[in-house]
């Protein structure tokens, strides 16, 4: 689960019994539930840094279907899923492995998403998404930056029904629009 | 343990105090603490003038030459419950009001000292958690406290120094009491029909349908629809500075706004708190 781990990592879909034993250790109380608290602990950035309490809070939202603050196992695998896909997209350009990605790096990942940003704006990005003031974002803020944008993405997208690339929007409109989101 | 007069003269003083009063029952144990302490606060040469904190200052004289000693030059005052109770109010304040910073607030600067628990100077997320209560007595949620350490952390450091603070001790404060003006039936929470209420005397002209939107996303599950200080602060925050971003766009008022893609996340990445 660590970012940073020299254990040799099953590759594609791991197997059941791998996943039950992580998400034994990862459920310390032994409630059948992983709680934000369990998850932010089991979770490593890789910088010797608590993970970002706001990325678990959102990870575990994502996947808890009864609203009961916490994933079961099924939920879990999808978590875990989410989590290894983030983890491989975010090595990728993390190019010297150093657990940051600096704007050029994002830059780079942002576009190969298929956003088209303009340069004032990635400026922002690292300026918003850099909790720990280095002028680079490290994977949990990674993650939480590509959510935020995917969603404030999604719901311009949803208002632009003539996909000009313009808006025109009440004040309660808009406040709706971001309000989820950030 | 009386004090040694010699040690009075023009010299700094700190008083120690300890949350945690089984440790530092041992006078010995105090000595190397109030000198950790001293070297840590830089100060030149500290007078270690307490009897164990645990039993209190028990001599009038003591009390006397203590109070002296606190009135003098430049000191650190922890604040010790029994120390508070020998000495009046009145003349703590008076201390206090002597040492503290021009700009600070006089009782966010006492509250520093017992926030700061690692005695860095700084108040870091952890320690603004473990600080900050709501009324029923759970503590403050992490997006409100990373939000608030955002808004008024000047150095772009990550902590808030004692200048910061006290801003944030009285933006706290003025939340506080607009929370409580707003929780009109006394319940220590705010319910969906009082957000509306507080929302419109506050001058946002918002439907009954935004605020609940507004509730399902930042009641906690627990809470059954409703919020305590820490969400009713976060709302209005929020809501402040999406208003004012919203507005920049609106220069004609007319409550719409055309914006491109870019302005769009411009403004909402940008006001990210």
């Amino acid at each position: 689960m660590a970012y940073y781990n020299n254990q040799p990592r099953p590759r594609g879909v791991p197997d059941q019994s791998f996943l039950v034993s992580v998400f034994q250790r990862v459920d310390t109380d032994r409630s059948g539930v992983i709680s934000d608290n369990e998850l932010q602990q089991a979770l490593s950035n890789g910088t010797w840094t608590p993970f970002n309490p706001i990325t678990v809070r959102a990870i575990i939202s994502m996947f808890d279907r009864e609203c009961k603050g916490g994933v079961n196992f099924t939920e879990f695998t999808g978590v875990w899923k989410y989590i290894t896909d983030w983890q491989n997209i975010f090595r990728t350009y993390d190019r010297d492995n150093s657990g940051f990605i600096d704007k050029e790096e994002l830059k780079q990942a942002l576009s190969s998403f298929g956003y088209r940003l303009t340069d004032q704006f990635y400026d922002i990005l690292i300026r918003k998404f850099d909790r720990q003031k280095r002028g680079q974002v490290a994977f949990d803020d990674f993650i939480q930056c590509c959510t935020v944008l995917q969603r404030l993405t999604e719901v311009f997208r949803r208002y632009d029904t003539d996909q000009d690339g313009w808006i025109q929007v009440s004040y309660e409109h808009y406040l709706s629009m971001v309000f989820n989101v950030v | 343990m009386a004090l040694e007069d010699k040690l009075l003269g023009r010299l700094k003083v700190a008083i120690i105090m300890d949350n945690n009063m089984e440790e530092v029952a041992l006078l010995a144990s105090l000595h190397m603490a109030v000198l950790h302490q001293v070297h840590h606060m830089d100060l030149l040469k500290v007078v270690v003038v307490m009897d164990s904190p645990c039993r209190g200052v028990q001599h009038q004289g003591d009390q006397e030459v203590l109070m002296e000693a606190m009135l003098l030059g430049d000191l650190m005052v922890y604040r010790d419950p029994i120390l508070m109770e020998l000495l009046s109010k009145a003349s703590m304040d008076k201390l206090l009001k002597e040492n503290i910073p021009q700009g600070v607030n006089a009782e966010a600067f006492s509250w520093f000292q017992t926030v700061d628990t690692d005695r860095s100077g700084y108040i870091t997320l952890k320690e603004l958690k473990q600080a900050l209560v709501n009324s029923n007595w759970s503590t403050f949620n992490d997006e409100t406290c990373i939000m608030m350490l955002n808004m008024f952390d000047r150095g772009q450091s990550g902590k808030i120094d004692l200048f910061g603070f006290s801003a944030l001790w009285t933006y706290i404060q003025q939340w506080k009491s607009l929370f409580q003006q707003y929780d009109r039936d006394r319940s220590g929470c705010i319910s969906l029909q009082e957000l509306h209420q507080a929302l419109s005397q506050m001058g946002y002209s918002l439907s009954p349908q935004f605020t609940q939107q507004v509730m399902t996303r930042y009641a906690p599950r627990s809470a059954n629809m409703t919020l305590q200080l820490d969400g009713f602060i976060q709302v209005c925050t929020k809501l402040q500075s999406m208003t004012e971003a919203f507005r920049e766009k609106d220069t004609a008022r007319s409550g719409s706004a055309r914006l491109s893609y870019d302005d769009f996340l411009t403004m909402a990445v940008g006001r990210l708190l």
